[in-house]
């Protein structure tokens, strides 16, 4: 009972950033594909490098443990690539599909009812999905900290200051660019 | 009706990045969203039928039922009602801008459009594991 309390509370705060971040609106998600509208990018890579960098410390300091995902490149490249196609028509991602429905966008409904299709079809098509896609390219549970046979704080700090680069780099294109024109804006947005 | 310009994007991002580490630190729980539209199409198929649902090997490694990411879920659906509602944001609306200006006002075309994507989009969300 307690971790249910848990994860209605940190949903609750994760959905509050979603929504002031503006990251769960269909036109700032089409923005990010069209690459035409950062918002998205920004709020992510800032996620993951505070992230990043707050787990392994308390990873070292030996209070939680980390949880990685085997890298199987059949699925991770076949699914992104399924994946990809699927976001760009519907708009949303899972999490931000269920969070923009809680700004009263009606489509969202559709996308998460299409999810739910989406994850009863995966549920059918798994047993043969894992003795053929799922097998190929399977490198395990690897960090790339473990690839690299180096200890992951120069890996972290690598990310960290190439994300910073990055972010100079962006706000002065976005700068230097002619105002967005990718659509007006009118009243109803 | 104008609407706020919300918050820097940078300092929403790594503030959602601090309650992702509050949860990894208080319940060892790491962020994630498709395995609640997994956990809940189980959920729905076995009230057609449960006995298909407990012989099929998906929902087995992911069994229905509600858990601590289902519920954080449930709290993000709260959480962006609470933003929005309180900035006076919340809104019906069928039609996103961006869509509209391609596509037109119609609601069922972006529906279908919207249901097609999120059954695609999920399938391959758990084909990658994520």
């Amino acid at each position: 009972m307690t971790e249910l309390i848990y994860g209605f509370v940190t949903g609750i705060l994760f959905g509050f950033c979603l929504q002031k971040g503006r990251v769960l609106r269909y036109d700032k998600q089409l923005g990010a594909l069209r690459l035409a509208d950062f918002t998205i990018v920004k709020f992510m890579l800032s996620h993951v490098v505070v992230a990043m960098v707050g787990v392994y410390l308390l990873y070292d300091l030996g209070l939680v443990k980390l949880a990685v995902k085997p890298t199987v490149l059949g699925g991770v490249v076949i699914g992104g690539l399924i994946f990809g196609f699927g976001w760009g028509l519907a708009g949303y991602c899972p999490g931000t599909a269920v969070a923009a429905v809680g700004e009263g966008r009606l489509d969202a409904v559709w996308a998460v009812l299409g999810m739910l299709v989406g994850a009863g079809l995966y549920a059918e098509a798994y047993p043969v999905l894992k003795v053929t896609v799922l097998t190929w390219g399977d490198f395990g549970r690897i960090t790339l900290p473990q690839a690299l046979g180096v200890n992951h704080w120069p890996v972290i700090g690598a990310v960290v200051v190439l994300t910073l680069l990055f972010f100079r780099q962006l706000e002065r294109f976005e700068a230097a660019r002619p105002a967005l024109t990718l659509h007006k804006h009118t009243d109803a947005e | 009706m104008t609407e706020g310009k919300g918050w820097n994007p940078y300092l929403a991002g790594a503030l959602s990045g601090l309650v992702s580490i509050a949860s990894v630190w208080a319940a060892g729980k790491y962020l994630g969203a498709s395995t609640t539209f997994v956990r809940t199409a189980g959920m729905l198929e076995q009230l057609a039928g449960a006995e298909r649902v407990a012989r099929m090997e998906y929902f087995l490694r992911e069994v229905p039922g509600f858990d601590w990411q289902w519920l954080l879920m449930a709290g993000i659906f709260a959480g962006a009602f609470v933003a929005a509602y309180t900035a006076g944001e919340f809104r019906w609306r069928t039609v996103p801008e961006m869509w509209r200006q391609r596509f037109g006002p119609s609601g069922w075309r972006r529906g279908v459009a919207a249901f097609c994507g999120g059954v695609v989009a999920m399938f391959g969300a758990r084909l990658a594991d994520g």
